[in-house]
């Protein structure tokens, strides 16, 4: 036992991989309802 | 003179601004900063995670400030931003537990636990979900921009007490970075990519209040007699 975490790699690629595609899913998800709504079909 | 609801305004250079921040800052975070000594590789979850926590602390307080001045003045102006706000606040504090959860199981060898940070971080989520459910079964504009702006100042109660609740009390989550407390090899990653989640909530909740501005137009609108 050194005290210092081994590895972990695989932890970080989830978190970033996962806010990546919260907020890149959010935002086109905005996007596509804000066009949809100025062009006058109901929102989803 | 502000634009019209239909106008995308100036979201699309907060949006873009803020992907190519968040590009830089987490390629710098995940390639150029150096691991940390205890933590080793899984501190740079850092990088992600500590901007979503200040920016969803930040949106919120948007919320806030939109439902006092929604309370105050009646301008339906803060009530498209207090709605955007709010969806926001919910995605960055859903996002927020997910990554602390992540970074938890390596350090902590528990995905979860209920401390005070997490558990009134969790408490603020659900209560900011509950305020945009509420806002979806109330059809009466009105009623429905009241009721969710007193909401949302009863919930901003909890702001504080997830910011302070590692002071307060015995908590198992690490106090508040600050400059003096992090090396200085870790502050632009985390400076770049606070700023990216900056930009880009300020360019989603641009165009989300007018995609609300949007909707309370077709709601209130006088329907067109049949010829």
């Amino acid at each position: 036992m050194t005290g210092v975490i081994q590895g972990g790699t695989e932890f970080v690629i989830a978190a970033y991989v996962v806010t990546a595609l919260v907020l890149g899913g959010y935002t086109a998800s905005v996007v596509a309802r804000f066009r949809r709504a100025r062009r006058g079909t109901p929102p989803r | 003179m502000a634009p019209p609801p239909s106008s995308a305004g100036k979201a699309p250079f907060f949006l873009a601004l803020g992907v190519a921040l968040l590009l830089w800052g987490s390629y710098w975070g995940l390639f150029l900063a150096p691991g940390e000594r205890f933590m080793g590789e899984v501190q740079r979850i850092m990088y992600v995670h500590v901007p979503t926590a200040w920016n969803s602390m930040l949106v919120l307080t948007v919320s806030f400030v939109a439902a006092l001045g929604f309370l105050f003045t009646n301008r339906w102006g803060y009530d498209h931003v207090l709605e955007a706000s709010l969806e926001v606040g919910l995605v960055l504090g859903a996002l927020l537990c997910v990554q602390g959860s992540i970074w938890a199981k390596p350090t902590w060898g528990v995905w979860w636990d209920w401390d005070p940070r997490l558990t009134s971080t969790a408490v603020l989520v659900f209560s900011v979900g509950g305020i945009l459910a509420l806002r979806a079964f109330v059809d009466d504009p009105v009623k429905r921009a009241v009721w969710s702006s007193v909401c949302t100042i009863v919930a901003y109660v909890d702001v504080p007490i997830v910011y302070f609740s590692v002071r307060w009390w015995n908590s198992l989550h690490q106090m508040q970075s600050t400059p003096q407390t992090v090396s200085s090899a870790f502050h632009w990653p985390l400076r770049i990519n606070a700023f990216g989640v900056l930009f880009l909530w300020i360019g989603l909740v641009m165009l989300r209040a007018r995609l609300a501005a949007l909707r309370l137009q077709e709601e209130t609108s006088v329907p067109e007699p049949v010829r």
